[in-house]
């Protein structure tokens, strides 16, 4: 999109294309409208966790729909697709286990964007629902891991959706339905993995893409928080547009995880378990790694007992999940600066500190399960 | 400005700025399978980012310490190429830095000048960085391992005790990295300001500054560094779908493929005089046999009448029939 | 010229007042009727037929001001903002406000060369991650579409079946087919043989060996045109149904298939219907015994030339 034509010269075909949508649709104006949003305090790498998130659901959904060409979500011939991708399709090892990494980096991703976006106080008046509509990206992205994991229906994913599942049928009032619904049933099975797949191909993106779309909506009618400290003739003389400077860093953050989760593929690709069973055997059921501070809660005594079961796994969790969700109504102070912010800033430390060493324990508990 | 800040403030920024061309070159190298990492890998990650202290200590540290980040010559090769992309990175952070927060006019191979300051900091100061966050580390394990075994605390139950040690061990050990990394990031601005103290001063106002440090990213000649920059895409493009692997280097035992052994080529003359000497071979050593048998039955008879004294009845290799040649190659 | 808002109004004797507003046709896009503020007396709603000219802070009318005073009230309540309903266009065709609504143009937007160029790097570095998955995403969707052939030797029956000469005589048998991650399957095929004279055979060999290729154009089997036992694919050449052997009313005994009448003699020719090429042979091996064995093979139908696909 070039801004001024070169005086004189003839126009290009690509021009005259164009002016043709221009005079139809205001194109020249709507990408305007569009590209040329201000950023206070200029382009920042640290913005570029949102669009990074847009770039790896994309290639998520790329490789996931590559994959279903190949994969069943049938208990008879699951694992048999998985394996005849990982093993004889050309290159389907490299595209799986992309997938399989992408979303560890997504989670990775949506704490760096959560944490940064609490960390610059850009939760706080105009953008409440902005968070909001934030929060319920981060269930779906949470959703999206744990119904993907039941898929390739080895032991690892049968026993691990049957602890998480049994865990939400502790929820009081709700819990056995929820459970039921989820499983098709009252133990895990064919009808599991199909409600699985249809809840993780077609219901979970569609969710996320109406949301997202949303969240990008509310976003630009309140236009971008920017830095949370800075001079105002700092900030006017830094000030540029979203488009070309905050696109490209974005893009270049792209690459780096895109050349990061590549890596991941290599360093460990995908590697199936035995085929599921009924019977666990030697097999310790987890669940993936980002669920696995919530799972060593449950190891801990003050959370045993079926009431002590809930609340260590969703009394808790939830509560947290509370808390973010009234975060902008309960801290109204118009203070952006963490710096001057104590409580958020220590409260951040402790969270992400604890959240750190129950996954830690979780992963060193294992040594002593046997 | 501080050492600590300028350090830091100069530094940080050209990690990242490094990082996409590296990690370009070290996906690529993973493709080739040149270079392997284990569970170390997020410390060879870090090494990477911070290339231009670390290029030179990571030798010393792989060889006199004895502690390896990752295996394979790719490891070398990605250190190696480092040091233009950390050379070119600090050239660009160091001049927006002078520029935009020092006021001062950058000199000349500002870009050389800090690299070889921080590789030199870094050279001395990564292995002790090294062996002190080590040795403090191994003393909070120990330490917070002997706290639960006290008398008073032994009744804790597995996981919960789990919790506590890691708690007690790795804050010890996170306060001691960043007391060590703040030191290390004031001793590279130690070095970096005899360079800061020599510049001159920038004439431009705050805003003049911005434009400078901006503009100072676009090329003169936009055309060709683009042009570059996609011959650069394709070609490593290229390389990538030449060594990516076509199946899994990790495959389950339920599919291990057989290990593909090159057909012995087909030598038609060769294989013909082969089946003729085996002919003629095989048909002496029939012969051979038929004069053994009647030699071994005349022995018998011999023997019959002799008794059991003297000969041994050779064992006439009857079990090893000359097996005939099925299996020749066609 | 549009008519300014704010400028000032005058009629033919005196000056009557200011344009408060401006009211435009959604048809025409063009000012239909000025709004003008009666110094104090209340508004007036003026047909643009009423203005005699128009400058930057002046409207010129025709009509007297008493007309004027004469002419409608302004009804604010028959009219919407253009903030409250969608006319496509309309805007467009707006030049009513004097003066303009500006913001600072940031200093570093400024340089046209540094958009271009972050727009451009922006591509160049997208092109570092949609062409290294180009390679693998096409190879891993073509992984089933050139299946390798399987070239292996299959035992149908055997002569003793074959009676009369130059007849057809069809042969079912079973294959084995492993598809992907299924388990293996068995489908049931149908070959058809003849038992050939001596001229049928010149018919079908023209005097030269029939010799079968793999996919790297060696040599896998050679039918030699002595021998009288002939194979032919089960599927007709033109859209692949199966054929039968059987009596037609003019050209006596012949492969007939029921799905576009295609007829072909003993020896495969085509002698009627819309079949592209003559029926497929088959590499056929038969041993001293009496056993056949054929390799089962699939070609392309509809097409002239012989493409072989199974």
């Amino acid at each position: 999109m070039s801004d001024i034509p070169p005086a004189g010269a003839q126009p290009t075909v690509a021009e005259k294309i164009f002016t043709f949508v221009d005079e139809r649709v205001g194109l020249k104006l709507l990408a305007a409208k569009m590209l040329n949003e201000s950023v206070p305090g200029g382009s920042r790498w640290a913005y570029v966790f949102g669009s990074i998130l847009l770039f790896i659901f994309i290639m998520q959904a790329v490789t996931g729909v590559l994959l279903m060409f190949y994969y069943v979500p049938t208990a008879d011939h699951a694992y048999a697709s998985t394996q005849y991708i990982l093993h004889d399709v050309d290159y389907g090892w490299f595209l799986l286990s992309y997938h399989f990494w992408g979303s560890t980096a997504m989670v990775v991703c949506v704490f760096a964007h959560m944490s940064q976006v609490f960390l610059w106080g850009a939760y706080k008046k105009p953008r409440e629902l902005i968070w909001l509509v934030g929060l319920a990206l981060f269930a779906l992205v949470m959703g999206f891991g744990f119904t993907g994991y039941l898929l390739p229906w080895d032991q690892r994913a049968y026993w691990a959706t049957t602890v998480g599942v049994e865990i939400m049928d502790k929820i009081p009032i709700m819990g056995d339905f929820l459970a039921r619904f989820l499983k098709g049933g009252p133990t895990p099975g064919q009808m599991t993995l199909s409600r699985f797949f249809v809840i993780h191909v077609m219901v979970l993106p569609a969710a996320l893409i109406a949301l997202a779309g949303l969240h990008l909506f509310l976003f630009r009618c309140a236009g971008p928080a920017g830095p949370f400290r800075g001079a105002p003739a700092e900030l006017k003389a830094k000030t540029d547009y979203f488009f070309p400077r905050q696109i490209w860093k974005d893009v270049v953050g792209m690459a780096v995880v895109f050349a990061s989760v590549s890596a991941m593929a290599f360093w460990e690709p995908v590697v199936l378990l035995e085929e599921a069973t009924p019977d666990p055997g030697d097999y310790h059921p987890e669940p993936e790694w980002y669920f696995l501070f919530i799972f060593q809660h449950l190891r801990l005594k003050m959370f045993s007992g079926e009431f002590g079961q809930f609340l260590g796994s969703m009394g808790l969790p939830g509560l947290l999940g509370v808390m973010l969700v009234l975060l902008p109504f309960f801290d109204r102070s118009p203070e952006r600066n963490i710096f001057k912010r104590p409580f958020a800033l220590i409260g951040w430390v402790m969270l992400t500190a604890s959240i750190l060493l129950f996954t830690v324990s979780a992963i060193i508990n294992r040594e002593f399960l046997d | 400005m501080s050492p600590t800040k300028l350090g830091f403030g100069i530094l940080w920024p050209a990690f990242w700025t490094g990082l996409p061309f590296k990690l370009a070159f070290a996906v690529l190298f993973l493709a080739f399978g040149i270079v392997h990492f284990e569970t170390r890998i997020a410390l060879a990650f870090l090494m990477l980012l911070a290339s231009p202290v670390t290029v030179f200590a990571v030798p010393t540290i792989t060889l006199a310490l004895g502690s390896n980040i990752g295996e394979g010559p790719g490891i070398a090769l990605l250190f190696l190429l480092a040091i233009p992309i950390d050379i070119w990175s600090l050239g660009i952070v160091g001049r927006t830095f002078f520029l935009e927060r020092l006021r001062r006019e950058p000199p000349g191979g500002l870009g050389l000048t800090l690299w070889w300051k921080c590789a030199l900091v870094g050279a001395i100061y990564v292995p002790i960085l090294w062996v002190a966050q080590g040795v403090i580390t191994e003393a909070a394990i120990t330490g917070a391992y002997s706290i639960l075994e006290a008398d008073a605390l032994r009744g804790i139950p597995v996981a919960e005790g789990i919790s506590i040690k890691l708690t007690l061990w790795s804050t010890v050990a996170t306060v001691a990295l960043m007391v060590l990394l703040v030191i290390g990031f004031s001793l590279a601005g130690r070095m970096i300001r005899r360079t800061v103290q020599s510049a001159g001063h920038a004439p431009e106002n705050y805003q003049g500054l911005i434009v400078r440090w901006d503009l100072m990213r676009v090329p003169l000649d936009q055309g060709w560094m683009l042009t570059a920059l996609s011959g650069a895409a394709v070609v490593l493009s290229v390389l990538f779908w030449f060594s990516l692997p076509v199946f899994t280097p990790h495959p389950h035992d339920c599919c291990k493929k057989p290990e593909v052994m090159a057909e012995p080529p087909f030598k038609p003359l060769e294989t013909l005089n082969k089946n003729e000497k085996m002919i003629a071979h095989l048909a002496a050593q029939v012969e051979l046999l038929v004069e053994q048998r009647a030699k071994s039955e005349l022995e018998k008879e011999q023997s019959k009448g002799k008794g059991k004294e003297g000969t041994e009845t050779v064992e006439a290799p009857d079990a090893t029939k000359p097996a005939a040649p099925t299996a020749v190659n066609q | 010229m549009q008519p300014q808002l704010k400028s000032k109004v005058h009629c033919s004797d005196r000056e009557v007042g200011e344009v408060s507003r401006v009211i435009m046709d959604p048809l025409s896009h063009e000012v239909s009727h000025l709004v003008v503020s009666m110094n104090g007396a209340g508004e007036r709603q003026v047909p643009m037929g009423a203005v005699q000219a128009v400058t930057d802070d002046l409207v010129q009318l025709r009509t007297s001001s008493s007309e004027v005073m004469g002419m409608q009230p302004f009804n604010r309540e028959d009219y919407v903002t253009l903030h409250e309903v969608e006319i496509p266009g309309l805007e467009k065709h707006i030049h009513v406000t004097p003066g303009e609504v500006l913001v600072p143009f940031p200093e570093l937007e400024r340089n046209v060369k540094r958009r271009a160029f972050f727009a451009n790097l922006t591509y160049v570095t997208g092109l570092f991650i949609g062409l290294p998955l180009v390679y693998p995403v096409m190879k891993f969707l073509m992984k089933p579409m050139y299946a390798p052939l399987d070239n292996g030797w299959l035992k149908i029956g055997h002569i003793g079946k074959m009676k009369v000469e130059d007849a057809g005589i069809q042969f079912q048998y079973k294959r084995k087919i492993k598809e992907a991650y299924l388990h293996e399957a068995e489908i049931e095929k149908n070959v058809w043989l003849v038992k050939a004279s001596p001229a049928v055979l010149e018919k079908v060999y023209q005097g030269k060996d029939m010799e079968f290729l793999n996919a790297s154009g060696e040599a896998i089997w050679t039918n030699k045109k002595d021998v009288p036992f002939l194979a032919f694919s089960g599927k007709c050449p033109h859209l692949g149904c199966a054929y039968k052997w059987r009596k037609h009313k003019v050209l006596g005994q012949v492969f007939l298939c029921p799905c576009h009448l295609s007829i072909y003699d003993a020896s495969g020719r085509v002698l009627d219907g819309p079949a592209p090429r003559p029926l497929d042979m088959l590499p056929i091996q038969v041993s001293a015994a009496g056993e056949v064995q054929i390799i089962d093979m699939e070609f392309k139908a509809g097409t002239k030339s012989q493409t072989r696909i199974v």
